[in-house]
């Protein structure tokens, strides 16, 4: 049964942009997907603790199907992978029959953490 | 004499799942040494509780937020 699942990974932040893109590709071509995986670049950011000597990261997001045979490959790829400091799989969980968020409902969120940034000044 | 119920601050904020990623978020349920706030201070229901519980720990595993933060480094 194909699943959807939600990938995050800590990238090695001195790789080159198309060095991440490219191991991106070489990894999801081991879920063997035709669905097209959505990716959410956060870029590099600050560690909120050190993962060895590195400080920073660089974030990304995959949400894809995938069938749960073939995780465990695609898994052990990412852990051999020098190039990637961390990751994490897992089901991507919402709301029981909740629909996705709409745009409305997304622009409503950010609006809160706009809010959010005036009560912390 | 007992005080009236807090409102959840979760339920209030019309979360509708608690993102581990949403790690400003997240963070309002932290103490400053970085431990979970316990819900009888932050007034959080039992449910959401349970599912800040884990989202904290998600994202303390993608360093998004600290295990730990010394008082003195503030």
């Amino acid at each position: 049964m194909s699943r959807e699942y939600e990938a995050v990974y800590i990238f090695d932040a001195g790789l080159e942009d198309t060095a991440i893109a490219e191991k991106l590709e070489k990894h999801h071509a081991l879920l063997g997907t035709t669905a097209p995986i959505t990716l959410d670049h956060w870029g590099r950011r600050q560690l909120a603790y050190k993962i060895g000597t590195k400080e920073t990261g660089y974030y990304v997001v995959a949400r894809f199907h995938a069938e749960a045979g073939v995780l465990p490959e695609f898994e052990r790829a990412l852990k051999l992978d020098d190039g990637v400091i961390r990751y994490l799989v897992s089901v991507h969980e919402h709301e029981l029959g909740a629909p996705p968020m709409t745009e409305e409902q997304l622009a409503a969120r950010r609006a809160r953490e706009a809010d959010d940034d005036e009560d912390e000044e | 004499m007992r005080r009236s119920r807090k409102v959840c601050p979760v339920t209030e904020a019309g979360i509708r799942f608690i993102d581990y990623k949403d790690e400003r978020f997240l963070s309002r349920f932290i103490t400053d040494t970085g431990k979970i706030l316990p819900s009888r201070l932050s007034g959080v229901d039992a449910r959401h509780q349970r599912q800040l519980a884990k989202a904290i720990k998600k994202a303390r595993y993608l360093a998004l937020l600290p295990y730990t933060r010394s008082q003195s480094a503030q």
